[in-house]
């Protein structure tokens, strides 16, 4: 008999963007605003960043616009090197970036403006979490699940987990090591450099590890009989 | 209906959909625009109210009435808006005011939850009955360089409203605390997006005499300045010089664009001397012939100025056509510079990747395959209409900015 607790219950999150009508169209501009700028905000361009499908050379939305539209590329690796995750507070990873930009802004303190119409919006986020129907008990039932859930599923798991549990550790390593008995699989899955793989690449590798201890789980049982 | 999109549309978004109406059942849902055919919203629409209904929401459509003076004047907002000028007199505002008061007259406005789409409505909210419903000022339009005086006195109606919806970040502009961004969606089932026989595709380009002999260029618009038919057929010249093609410009008239006529009879003129260029007028819900069109293009063009979103692009993404537009309005969002075509700033640009297409059919089937995925998770009418009943539910539930449901 399986405890509630023990089943792995998939949900997905969606979110929509919210306009704080504040916007950028220098570097100037951008530093201003992100000391006054709502928590919200900073979480939603820089966590939320990896709903977005995003393109891996980024990991969020101000290094995406400074590289992007502003073409300050030195900049933009800086800010696309800042882990959101290694801060324990929002503010934290707001200092830490206006910090860079400062540095930047001292080095080269001539800087253009963006083209009209690709000034950086400020956006917060308003998220809705539900349960898709998906319930797992077991390491194959979950190989099964996470080969067809939704990107959203994942996202809300393995990334926004992180934030929510504020232990850095995402659901599905949690589930694997404390329900399942499976350290060294939680281990292999926490490993992941989740910024260097967009959502389906994090799918992935969860399935082909997973695939491997369930193979070995079943040669296992092989051996025994 | 909602089974319909099984396996086409994100599983997620059909299950939200499901929730969110469980806890809406019953409430009434209602859209006021200024026309019933042509363009996006109308189309959009048209698809949603029944879907709506069918799962317990009462939704409900109406259209304003207006006469000519009337749909000139919010011609001129539309362009005003969008930063063209144009000249209004005391009168303008007060008969455009009076309209919508007769049309508050004529239209049951109780609802839970009321969308007015647009500008030409956006007075009805002076006649809102109760507070305790929800008002939502649904623009669809490019808001992000308006002429001055039209904003100001346009947002002296906004104020009245509970929260604004818009398709695109830029075009928000702070004025409310509560202001929303939803980019717009097309219909995978509906009669310009399903799939087409090869026959079916071939008997409509027969029947208005396109041949099929060589690549298709194709831009699908109103007749609009601000679609720039003249610059497609300049890139399409351009284009010509090396590679054989055809271009076909094609759209429907609307309702509520008295200027279109006279756009058409500009790039007719402007290309009557090329026999490879056709312009087709067509009558509104020629959805199936644009379905065509799109499927049979080689390359989609949108190379509009401004653009309210730009619906065109996610159509032919959704055909696995590679997308050459603009990068106005809601297309940035929808092209994905590279990966799912190509965004262009000029003329010049716009044929060289063209140009770039015609020379390379891998470039046009990788990047077809990808913008097709990247509309089904996007841009597909699921998504919009699991985002109208998201902040609905929002709105009318307390609580931080995080909603189980």
């Amino acid at each position: 008999m399986i405890a509630l607790n023990d089943i792995f219950v998939f949900k997905r999150c969606v979110t929509i963007l919210k306009s704080t009508g504040k916007r950028a169209k220098n570097l100037k501009q951008l530093r201003d605003i992100l000391k006054i700028i709502s928590k919200e905000s900073i979480y939603h361009h820089t966590y939320e960043y990896f709903l977005k499908g995003h393109i891996i050379q980024y990991t969020n939305d101000f290094a995406q616009w400074v590289g992007e539209s502003l073409e300050e590329q030195s900049l933009s690796e800086q800010l696309s090197n800042i882990d959101p995750y290694s801060f324990s507070d929002i503010n934290q990873l707001r200092n830490k970036i206006i910090k860079t930009i400062q540095e930047y802004m001292d080095t080269f303190p001539n800087l253009r403006d963006v083209i009209e119409g690709e000034e950086f919006c400020f956006n917060e986020s308003i998220t809705i979490v539900y349960p898709i129907g998906i319930k797992v008990r077991n390491l194959a039932e979950f190989l099964i699940a996470i080969r067809f859930i939704d990107e959203g599923c994942i996202y809300y798991h393995f990334y926004e987990a992180r934030t929510r549990l504020g232990s850095g550790i995402d659901d599905f390593s949690m589930w694997i090591e404390y329900t399942l008995n499976k350290k060294s699989l939680a281990e292999k899955i926490r490993s992941i450099d989740l910024f260097m793989h967009d959502i389906n690449g994090i799918r992935e590798y969860i399935i082909d590890v997973v695939e491997e201890e369930v193979k070995r789980d079943m040669e296992a049982i092989g051996n025994v009989e | 209906m909602l089974n319909e999109y099984a396996g086409i549309v994100p599983k997620g978004d059909i299950i939200l959909i499901h929730r969110l109406c469980k806890r809406l059942k019953g409430k009434n849902f209602l859209h006021i625009n200024s026309t019933k055919a042509g363009g996006g919203v109308a189309e959009i629409l048209q698809r949603m109210i029944p879907f709506l209904n069918e799962l317990g929401i009462n939704a409900r459509w109406e259209v304003i009435e207006g006469n000519k003076d009337f749909f000139d004047i919010t011609k001129k907002f539309h362009n005003a808006l969008q930063g063209k000028k144009e000249y209004f007199t005391e009168h303008m505002w007060k008969y455009h005011f009076e309209i919508n008061r007769q049309n508050a007259e004529r239209i049951n406005l109780d609802a839970d939850v009321v969308f007015i789409h647009d500008p030409q409505p956006i007075p009805l909210v002076i006649f809102r009955h109760s507070d305790k419903n929800i008002w939502f000022w649904r623009c669809h339009i490019d808001l992000s360089n308006p002429r001055q005086e039209v904003y100001d006195h346009l947002m002296r109606y906004y104020e009245n409203y509970d929260a604004g919806i818009f398709s695109v970040s830029r075009f928000a502009k702070g004025a409310k605390s509560l202001e929303f961004i939803i980019p717009p969606s097309i219909d995978p089932l509906s009669e310009k997006n399903k799939k087409l026989t090869k026959r079916e595709i071939e008997d409509i380009l027969l029947s208005y005499n396109i041949p099929t002999d060589r690549p298709m260029i194709l831009q699908v618009s109103r007749f609009d300045r601000f679609k720039d038919p003249i610059g497609v057929i300049n890139a399409y010249k351009i284009v010509k010089k090396y590679n054989d093609c055809i271009l076909v410009l094609a759209g429907s008239p609307a309702t509520d664009d008295p200027e279109g006529e006279v756009v058409l009879e500009k790039v007719k003129d402007y290309a009557s001397e090329d026999p490879d260029i056709f312009i087709l007028l067509l009558p509104p819900f020629s959805d199936k012939v644009i379905n065509a069109l799109q499927r049979a293009a080689t390359v989609v063009v949108q190379k509009s100025l401004k653009e309210g979103f730009g619906l065109t692009v996610s159509e032919a993404m959704w055909k696995g056509k590679p997308v050459i537009g603009r990068a106005v309005g809601g297309i940035p969002l929808q092209i994905i510079h590279k990966v799912t075509g190509f965004l262009v700033h000029s003329i010049e640009g716009t044929a060289f990747r063209i140009r770039q297409f015609l020379n390379n059919p891998q470039m046009i089937k990788e990047m077809g395959e990808k913008g097709r995925e990247y509309v089904r998770n996007n841009f597909l009418i699921t998504r919009q209409i699991r985002d109208y009943l998201s902040v609905w539910y929002y709105m009318q539930t307390q609580g931080g900015s995080v909603r189980e449901v």
